[in-house]
């Protein structure tokens, strides 16, 4: 349902005599295999203030959703409570069937006994079920003081900023522009394509790298509303949904500013540069990385495999460097962490290369060390079939037994324990070792630190829910598209940037944007104008020092805010609170659960 | 027939799975107006009879019924459940789509879905929603989360006693309800027609189905879901808890004998994740995966590998190549082992679950619009490096596993890349 329907459908409730419901969710088994609903049900039900309480398998079903609506038709339900899964899931669900009952979706809490309480205390039913009637007590509590809150709107820039310029980035803005957005894209390197510049032939449709990212930049070029800024070093990126401004400087040392409603983080990967001395890395000009061979064959004449003018007879494929790696066994990277991902594209590109050079080279021999081949596309299993039929050696190691190489002047020797003969310890002369490197996220430290933007474990962009918003970041109005998110092949690429277009598009629907209305209120009544509370803000502009009636009192800029609270912890008088988390709210809750 | 039905709507999609649906807010949300065709008695495909759903393990419901619920509530997205599409012809710049409305035997309007007649009906049917592994009344709503919670009645299995009728307050039993055809004219098609699972009997070596404690993967869902048939996990020869429970990998897919000679992308995590919410529900169960290779590629999956093998449960590189029984039922594997002592080799289980392939759903270039298949009956993309969703046929866009299989993440984002190339066409038209 969009915002103005909801909006209209709002009514003031909170004036009534407050009436709550209590709806506990069985989450499937997830909370009622532990928790004993029904006592939580029959105990809230007797709860000061409580007019109904129910329990049902689903809540967030169609059925439970139509259990509220009809408590709010028949018996005059004006808040709710619903204890189950974590807000961040269905706290938006459940404000919606307020919304459409005609109830200020605000009148709502959401209280986590799934997480808080079923999940942590799994060995002690009669202790959750005791604690999940207590959260929801403080529920309870919590609803009834309450305000009604309408969302705040801003107006928002019809522009998608687009930050990179590879595949990901030219379909986002192909596809935002499709909408009719304005989408400006911005690129670091002096021309568009991305990392596809650097690749030869790649699967799956056997095009040059070049030559794909030269399509899309065909019809990026043609599109009057995409503007195309290359060269482009960001230096400062700020502002809010519908609002952001990305500041960078061109490449000839002038300042440009784009001014854009939503952003999409197209920024691309790296190629895993292996340490030094990584099967014999960066000691011996004979180990190179995939990316690096696929220039070299590139290069190489027709009818003899070459580096350097020496020709390649042999050549092994290690696969998993710098992916899959396992704690105790493989060295952490900088930041200490090790990459414990794996990095979906390499079996398919390694294969695919392997094929290529069988095709232009049919004398080279190639070993293949892998650990599982996850040729997982629809064409890919045939790259694998293929490279087995035309004699490819595939060894298969354990996580744990890592193979080694050994380099003299005769070339190159795999060792590695070859699970597929009985575990034996085999060796393999080879002229040339090709280390089949993974993905790692592009350095955008900066970027993330000015708009705080999260990452994930693995550090690629961390979307809300991997299914219910897999290309939304927790920063409104922000996007991730391709292998900002983590490694994927062209194809994919093609699928996420398209979704993130579709969700800018969205939010863009219309002129102004709802925002949540948490944000810090200021009791001018209460406010002494002491000044504290401006310097603990974060937000530049959203909370400043000002006059209200000719008394100097602190003024918030609710588009700028976001209700971190920081304000309201210094302020010595109470005199700030955040909409919909009171200090009142906070102070009953806490008696409720402290209450014996 | 009943008197025809004409809608008008932006885009058509056909499909309500998981991709569908989303592809259809996607849309709505966009401010264009939708129709989606759903050849099943409720939306929601195959996500919503799933358990849990990898690597987060979120209840499959959890995740499905919002997004039922906000199609079902949008003011922009017109559902017609238990409706199949016969033909779809394209006049100029409009698609036409003859849609057939089943009958459920009931007057759709009148009904309250209070389930009086499902309480009196007298006549047990295998449940399909549960794979068969449980029973439901001949007039029933087909499962709890069912949109929209219509009961639906099957005249083959009815005894015409008359019963429902005597017990529905509202008097909509229609016995002599006839088919109503739809006509539904639309700018834009997206086609998200889904997947089945290879047959059971798609391998003889594999016992043809016949081997009642051989199971499929959707089976071994139900059993594992918070509403299963049982409430718990039992295998269905004798209603034992089972102690030895074995997967086989790539049964349906990476084998050209029977013409599936692809991966079907799902089929390591989907086990590995049953296998993680078996020993949940089995403590004590002996868990062994027999696999070719562990495709664990997507975010967080190699974590989720990684945790199962914490958690006991036995990986063994094997293939298997005959599944047979012994007197009680017991499976017995015929393996050839591939690492440690090499060579074939026979081990007993007391549950075997086939982790079976993906196949096309549809045949979606039958409807005539210009798309073409792949070699395997998956709708082909013009281009598939340039966008992820433009067929062949004009106008035209596919969503989800109808252009091969992928997992729940993989079709929820294409699905939004579908609604935004459906978009841009219908600007420009």
């Amino acid at each position: 349902m969009d915002e103005k329907t909801r909006d209209e459908a709002s009514k003031d409730n909170f004036r009534q005599e407050p009436k709550v419901g209590v709806y506990v969710c069985h989450c499937g088994g997830n909370i009622s295999d532990i928790i004993d609903v029904k006592a939580v049900a029959a105990a809230l039900a007797k709860y000061p203030g409580v007019a109904v309480a129910r329990e049902y398998a689903f809540m967030c079903s169609s059925n439970g959703q139509d259990l509220i609506t009809e408590d709010i038709k028949n018996l005059g339900i004006n808040r709710t409570v619903v204890a189950a899964c974590s807000p961040s899931l269905h706290e938006l669900t459940f404000r919606n069937v307020l919304q459409r009952a005609g109830v200020n979706p605000y009148l709502h809490e959401h209280i986590n006994i799934r997480e808080q309480a079923s999940w942590v205390h799994k060995l002690d039913k009669a202790g959750a079920t005791a604690k999940a009637i207590k959260l929801a007590q403080a529920g309870v509590e919590k609803v009834l003081r309450k305000d009604a809150l309408n969302a705040i709107r801003v107006a928002a820039e019809q522009r998608v900023a687009v930050i990179g310029g590879g595949v990901a980035g030219m379909r986002a803005a192909l596809s935002a522009a499709g909408k009719g957005l304005e989408a400006v894209i911005i690129e670091k390197a002096p021309r568009l394509g991305g990392k596809l510049l650097e690749l030869g032939k790649i699967y799956p449709s056997g095009e040059e790298g070049a030559a794909v990212a030269k399509k899309l930049e065909t019809l990026v070029l043609a599109e009057k509303k995409i503007t195309v800024h290359t060269g482009a070093d960001i230096d400062y990126v700020s502002g809010f949904v519908g609002n952001f401004k990305v500041n960078f400087k061109k490449p000839d040392g002038s300042s440009r500013q784009v001014k854009a409603g939503a952003i999409v983080m197209a920024t691309g990967y790296e190629h895993y540069k292996p340490a030094q001395g990584e099967f014999g890395y960066g000691e011996d000009a004979n180990v190179v990385t995939l990316p690096e061979f696929l220039a070299l064959m590139k290069n190489s004449p027709a009818g003899r495999l070459e580096l350097a003018g020496r020709e390649i007879k042999s050549l092994a494929l290690i696969h998993c460097v710098g992916s899959r790696q396992v704690e105790g066994v493989h060295k952490p990277q900088a930041d200490g962490k090790i990459n414990d991902y794996c990095s979906r594209v390499c079996c398919s590109s390694a294969l695919y290369a392997a094929n290529q050079v069988k095709e232009r080279y049919p004398g080279v021999r190639i070993y293949d060390v892998y650990r599982d081949i996850r040729t997982y596309g629809m064409q890919h299993e045939e790259y694998y079939d293929k490279a087995s039929r035309d004699g490819v050696l595939f060894f298969r190691h354990n996580d744990t037994d890592q193979p080694a190489v050994t380099s003299d002047r005769t070339g190159h020797t795999v060792k590695v324990k070859d699970v597929l003969t009985w575990g034996e310890e085999l060796e393999v002369k080879a002229d040339l070792i090709v280390l089949v490197t993974g993905m790692m996220p592009a350095d955008i430290s900066l970027i993330k630190s000015q708009l705080k933007l999260p990452s994930s474990a693995d550090r690629f962009l961390q979307e809300v829910h991997l299914k219910l918003r897999p290309v939304e970041l927790a920063n409104s109005g922000i996007f991730v598209a391709g292998t900002a998110q983590y490694p994927m092949d062209v194809t994919e690429a093609m699928a996420s940037a398209g979704t993130a277009a579709a969700k800018a598009a969205i939010l863009l629907a219309e002129p102004d944007i709802p925002l949540e209305p948490f944000v810090a209120v200021v009791d001018e009544a209460k406010c002494t104008g002491c000044g504290l509370c401006p310097a603990e803000c974060s937000y530049d502009g959203a909370l400043m020092m000002g006059e209200h009636k000719g008394k100097k009192v602190a003024i918030v800029n609710p588009a700028l805010c976001k209700g971190c609270g920081a304000c309201v912890a210094v302020c010595p008088t109470r005199a700030i609170n955040v909409a919909g988390w009171t200090l009142d709210q906070f102070d009953a809750m806490v008696e409720a659960i402290a209450k014996e | 027939m009943r008197e025809l039905e004409k809608i008008e709507v932006d885009t058509l999609v056909v499909g309500s799975g998981i991709a569908g649906l989303q592809s259809a807010l996607d849309l709505a949300d966009q401010g264009f107006s939708v129709a989606i065709v759903e050849k099943a008695p409720s939306i929601g495909g195959k996500m919503i009879s799933l358990s849990k759903v990898f690597p987060t393990l979120d209840c499959a419901s959890c995740i499905t019924t919002p997004r039922m619920a906000s199609v079902s509530h949008h003011p922009r997205i017109t559902t017609l459940t238990y409706s199949t599409v016969d033909a779809i012809r394209r006049d100029g710049k409009t698609f036409t789509a003859s849609v057939t409305r089943k009958p459920r035997y009931i007057d759709e309007k009148e009904c309250i879905s209070c389930k009086r007649c499902e309480e009196v009906c007298p006549v047990f049917v295998p449940d399909e929603y549960e794979v068969g592994l449980g029973a439901k009344k001949t007039i029933s709503i087909p499962f709890t989360n069912a949109i929209p919670q219509y009961p639906v009645m099957h005249p083959e299995h009815c005894i015409r006693c008359g019963a429902c009728a005597r017990a529905c307050p509202k008097d909509c039993i229609e016995f002599l309800q006839e088919p109503a055809p739809v006509e539904i004219k639309a700018k834009a098609v997206i086609l998200a027609t889904g997947y089945e699972t290879t047959p059971m009997t798609a391998k003889k070596q594999y016992g043809l189905g016949k081997l009642p404690n051989v199971i499929s993967p959707m089976a071994a869902e139900r059993l594992l879901a918070p509403h299963g048939p049982y409430g718990r996990v039992l295998r269905p020869s004798d209603g034992m808890t089972p102690g030895s429970i074995a997967y086989v990998q790539c049964a349906g897919s990476r084998d050209k004998s029977i013409g599936i000679p692809y991966c079907s992308r799902v089929c390591c995590m989907y086990a590995i994740k049953q296998a993680i919410l078996l020993s949940g529900s089995l403590p004590i169960a002996d868990i062994t995966i027999y696999y070719m290779d562990i495709r664990a590629f997507g975010k967080g999956y190699e974590q989720f590998y990684n945790n199962a093998r914490a958690m006991g449960i036995n990986f063994v590189k094997a293939k298997v190549a005959r599944i047979t029984e012994d007197e009680k039922h017991n499976p017995i594997l015929r393996i050839e082992r591939q690492e440690g002592t090499s060579g074939p080799d026979e081990v007993k289980h007391e549950l075997v679950v086939l982790s079976q392939g993906l196949i096309p759903g549809h045949d979606a270039s039958a409807f005539g619009l210009g798309t073409e298949n792949n070699d395997f009956g998956f709708v082909k993309l013009s281009d598939e490096m340039v966008s992820s969703a433009v067929t062949a046929g004009a106008g035209v866009f596919a969503a989800g596993v109808v252009k091969g299989p992928r997992d729940i993440p993989d079709s929820v984002v294409d699905a939004g890349s579908a609604a935004m190339e459906a978009a841009s066409y219908m600007r420009k038209l």
